[in-house]
């Protein structure tokens, strides 16, 4: 094995077990004084702010994409009256969320890691614990929880966006009335469908934000080792996203919460 | 008192800290001097805990550092303020909240009692009128003396600063240099700094240490060490001489 070869291995495995080490610290400072309220409350408000721009424009995208895909095997299928349904399908019980967290890993992961490498750096975290701060419970919980339930909240703005965008192609493109385009949704879209993709979204919130926040505090280095480990951090978010979705599209196909 | 004795400390495949033996005495100011890479900023962190040593022992006032329980850590350290090379201040906080952070945090004062303190530490380096300033909008010399401010909050008996001179313009070193030692006369506060700045150490230091090759290597006051000839004279003055005659001779 090269230098090179071996000096990209011990990185990788920095990351893996920086990441690991977060998920422990996570829980072991979850349940202890003080709880951060405040910081929460002012990572809730960036999460919304941050994220809300990119995942409506992912939402408007992915509707817009659905719709003219639907209603171009539609006509082609003579199934056109069924395009509504197959696109709402699509985009609640899998895209939004699939694409949503890619966009939230590419936005704000990626912002966890920078921000929270660059404080390691800076030699912030050592001036938090040296003012008796645990920065897990400071910078890293507040950051976790805010993900967690901000990406629900962030998908059904996705959601909306996207609806309506596949609303509006499908009435341009194809000249189908939004009555038609939306008459056989309800037939297959089950409350199960919306549940479990609003608790994967939790999911991707959750692995997303530790992942990205474990980069950031046991990061070493100086600029080039940070770039390197923003990369690293929305590659492992992404295979992370393609796992948990993987996981439950068996699941899925087992236990039949998406089944029409 | 902080004592070290026999402070041994690795990084995996480097050996940064070999022997380390040395008090640091009530209410003067102790310089530990050596060159950049030497262990000095590990040393430090040994010190306050951030760091554990493989070997040895570090006591302040009596009370074990190494292997101390997260608990004795804590206590140890609210007796300590330090001041990172760069300030490390808060980048979201402007210079009041910095300042307020660990008093705020702990919620160990009243809201009045916080602004009073704040206030009247801002008012110590000379910064009040900078309070609702961002970090970013001040100076290298300025960020320091709002760290210190920082660091000085909590009224802690030791005062520990890491490079405080550190990239810092002749002037903005000057207002540094004058801060710790007014806090050093007026505070009586024990200080120890590590730097490789001769004219700061020249400024601030009772006493000198020298850090080479893991070891403390020289000790002495400021006369002593100043005087030729002597290690630490020896070390700083030489070294500079000679590799400047050496370039100016290779120029």
């Amino acid at each position: 094995m090269s230098h090179a070869q071996s000096e990209s291995a011990r990185e990788w495995r920095h990351a893996g077990a920086s990441t690991a080490s977060m998920y422990g610290n996570f829980f072991f400072w979850l349940f202890r004084e003080p709880f951060p309220t405040r910081q929460l409350g002012q990572q809730i408000v960036r999460v919304m702010l941050e994220g809300f721009g990119i995942l409506a424009v992912s939402g408007v995208v992915e509707g817009a994409m659905f719709a003219w895909l639907a209603g171009w095997y539609g006509m082609k299928f003579s199934v056109i009256n069924w395009a509504g349904a197959a696109t709402l399908y699509l985009l609640l019980s899998a895209a939004t969320t699939l694409f949503g967290a890619m966009m939230f890993a590419a936005k704000i992961g990626t912002a966890f890691t920078v921000e929270i490498g660059s404080m390691q750096m800076s030699g912030q975290l050592d001036a938090l614990r040296l003012m008796a701060v645990e920065p897990t419970q400071y910078i890293v919980i507040p950051r976790v929880l805010a993900s967690i339930l901000c990406f629900p909240i962030l998908k059904a703005i996705s959601d909306a966006c996207a609806i309506g965008s596949s609303i509006v192609l499908a009435r341009l493109w194809f000249d189908i009335s939004a009555p038609i385009f939306l008459q056989h949704a309800l037939l297959v879209l089950r409350s199960t469908i919306l549940t479990t993709s609003y608790i994967r979204c939790s999911l991707h919130g959750f692995f997303i934000s530790i992942n990205a926040c474990g980069l950031g505090f046991y990061f070493q280095g100086g600029a080039i080792e940070l770039g390197k480990t923003t990369t690293k951090s929305i590659v492992i978010n992404l295979i992370c996203v393609l796992v948990i979705d993987t996981v439950y599209g068996v699941m899925d196909s087992v236990f039949g919460w998406s089944t029409v | 008192m902080i004592r070290a004795h026999g402070v041994r400390f690795a990084f995996p495949g480097r050996t940064v800290l070999e022997d380390i033996s040395i008090d640091i005495e009530e209410s003067l100011t102790t310089v530990i001097v050596g060159r950049s890479g030497i262990g000095k900023s590990v040393f430090l962190k040994c010190i306050v805990g951030l760091l554990r040593p493989q070997a040895g022992s570090i006591t302040i006032d009596g009370q074990e550092v190494v292997g101390a329980t997260r608990q004795d850590t804590l206590s140890i350290r609210k007796r300590i303020g330090m001041l990172f090379q760069e300030g490390a201040l808060f980048d979201s906080m402007s210079v009041y909240e910095n300042v307020a952070f660990p008093l705020a945090y702990h919620r160990s004062a009243s809201a009045h009692e916080i602004d009073k303190r704040v206030n009247a530490y801002l008012d110590l380096v000379g910064l009040r009128e900078y309070a609702r300033a961002m970090p970013q909008e001040l100076s290298g010399g300025m960020k320091r003396k709002v760290a210190v401010a920082r660091a000085m909050i909590l009224e802690p008996h030791y005062l520990l600063y890491d490079e405080p001179t550190a990239g810092l313009d002749p002037s903005s070193s000057a207002v540094v240099e004058s801060m710790i030692r007014r806090l050093q006369r007026e505070r009586a506060i024990t200080q120890l700094v590590v730097t490789h700045d001769i004219d700061l150490t020249r400024y601030i230091a009772d006493r000198i240490a020298l850090l080479e090759d893991g070891r403390i290597s020289a000790r002495a006051g400021r006369e002593e060490a100043f005087a030729e000839p002597s290690a630490i004279y020896d070390h700083f003055i030489e070294n500079r001489e000679r590799i400047r005659a050496e370039n100016g001779s290779q120029g």
